[in-house]
């Protein structure tokens, strides 16, 4: 399945060009209109993370919704029932947003470090953050995605109905990447325990939300 | 007929209740110590119009639950309209919630608005229950309009415990907070708590009051659709009460073939 994913979107390319571009197009826009700011002492790493993952969150909602919806426009939705079952499909869908948001990352992340300005006091956290962000970016999408693949006004909506979904991923993550940028525990009401503790959370996060897809998916996908 | 009773009488007693409820909040409760003026007294409504809210949420979380895996292989209708109807009125009660509290927090902390992480998770509600109803928009087809949005309303659930339990720890909170604390000590004046948990009861049973009413008219427009699809326009009025009171059942209609089934489908 995921095979299946990668050879047909390598055969267009048209989701790993639009992210890239969108969140190009984003980075310097954002950076553009910030200028020095950007670069400015104190305020920067409160805001920074913000901007990092309102960009991250803005391309992954602008080329993972084609996962299924692609699949239902071409009437190719139908072939994939019968050939696979549900819980390998959604597996190979989630493993292909996944290293799809990957690239993203790996592409995104030091461009802005890089035009921000940024240096980072733990590389370690902001890695990690950034895979389980990322784990959980992917599964919540993948599973909105095949909900509004059936439905009309497709782009809109999964805009629409991932953001309550993934908010308190993007609550978590930008929480520990202000920790990672400016080093120490995090910066919350006395520190709970730090990064750890906010990271386990944002694990247990990316852990439900992803049971919750395999459980759920088979009966969006299945009449 | 005597369910019509009950039904009369329960709703009496919570017009009773409820007038009680706001008599008890302006003459009954004293003034907690420490809050501006009589800001105090919203407390009794803005905590209970929270609070059905929340139920309003899990119950359609529940609900939604129950039409996806209860009853296979067919999935019950009426576990939807369940649903749709707690979700309309968590929306309702987030709505009044969340106006109460800005009130409030204007009167005592001196802005509107301070994304406190209460505000954050009942704004995701009022997202999430907005979300849920575009959603419901979007697809023609109603079996499947009810899957997805059962899906969507369970992948809700999920979600949930994040903003009650993981959020208020990692932000500043400045929302008061002497019955849901970590101490797990109510720390209130017993009058206040009276009429407080009191007023919890009734907006309780309002809730539910209002979720059985909305979802009967749910089951009427249903009723009401299938039978302009089947062409037969007295079964709406039959189906909604569950099954058929005497005097409106007609002979010709209860021979008709489309209506009966619509009455053993429900």
């Amino acid at each position: 399945m995921f095979a299946k994913e990668w050879r047909s979107e390598l055969r267009t390319r048209y989701a790993l060009n639009t992210l890239a571009l969108f969140a190009v197009n984003t980075l310097v826009v954002v950076s553009a209109s910030l200028g020095p700011l950007g670069a400015a002492p104190g305020r920067s790493s409160e805001t920074l993370p913000v901007l990092l993952w309102l960009i991250l969150l803005f391309a992954a909602a602008a080329g993972l919704p084609r996962a299924f919806v692609h699949e239902e426009e071409t009437q190719t939705a139908t072939a994939l029932r019968l050939a696979a079952t549900p819980s390998a499909l959604f597996c190979g869908k989630l493993a292909y947003a996944l290293t799809l948001l990957a690239a993203l990352e790996a592409l995104v992340a030091p461009l802005f470090l890089a035009v921000m300005n940024l240096d980072v006091a733990r590389p370690g956290l902001l890695a990690a953050t950034l895979a389980a962000g990322g784990f959980g970016l992917a599964a919540g999408s993948t599973l909105v995605a095949a909900i509004i693949a059936q439905a009309r006004g497709k782009g809109t909506l999964f805009a629409v109905l991932s953001f309550p979904v993934l908010l308190p991923l993007l609550l978590l993550a930008v929480e520990l990447t202000r920790g990672a940028f400016a080093g120490g525990g995090s910066q919350g009401q006395g520190g709970q325990g730090g990064a750890g503790v906010v990271l386990m959370q944002l694990l247990l996060y990316d852990g439900a939300v992803t049971t919750a897809g395999l459980m759920l998916f088979p009966v969006v996908w299945n009449p | 007929m005597k369910k019509r009773t009950a039904f009369a009488a329960f709703r009496w007693l919570l017009w009773l209740w409820l007038a009680a409820v706001i008599v008890g909040a302006f003459a009954y409760a004293p003034l907690a110590a420490k809050f501006i003026g009589q800001s105090s007294r919203i407390l009794f409504f803005h905590v209970p119009m929270a609070w059905a809210a929340f139920i309003a949420f899990i119950a359609a979380g529940v609900s939604s639950l129950r039409y996806l895996f209860g009853n296979r292989p067919r999935r019950d209708p009426r576990h939807d309209r369940a649903a749709r109807a707690a979700i309309e009125l968590g929306l309702l009660f987030g709505l009044l919630a969340t106006v109460t509290g800005a009130v409030w927090s204007r009167i005592m902390w001196g802005a509107w608005w301070n994304w406190d992480p209460r505000q954050t998770s009942i704004v995701m509600a009022l997202i999430f229950n907005g979300a849920y109803l575009a959603l419901r928009d979007a697809v023609e087809d109603a079996e499947k309009r009810a899957r997805l949005a059962a899906a969507y309303a369970a992948l809700g659930l999920v979600v949930t415990p994040f903003f009650f339990f993981v959020v208020p720890r990692i932000t500043f909170s400045l929302h008061p907070e002497p019955v849901i604390n970590a101490s797990g000590q109510v720390d209130m004046n017993p009058r206040m708590l009276q009429v407080l948990l009191a007023s919890g009861a009734g907006f309780t049973a309002l809730f539910f009051w209002l979720h059985d009413l909305r979802t009967r008219v749910l089951a009427v427009a249903d009723q009401a659709l299938e039978a302009a699809a089947a062409g037969a326009p007295r079964a709406g009025i039959v189906g909604a009460w569950g099954s058929a009171p005497p005097h409106i059942t007609e002979p010709g209609t209860a021979a008709d073939p489309a209506t009966a089934s619509q009455r053993t489908s429900n």
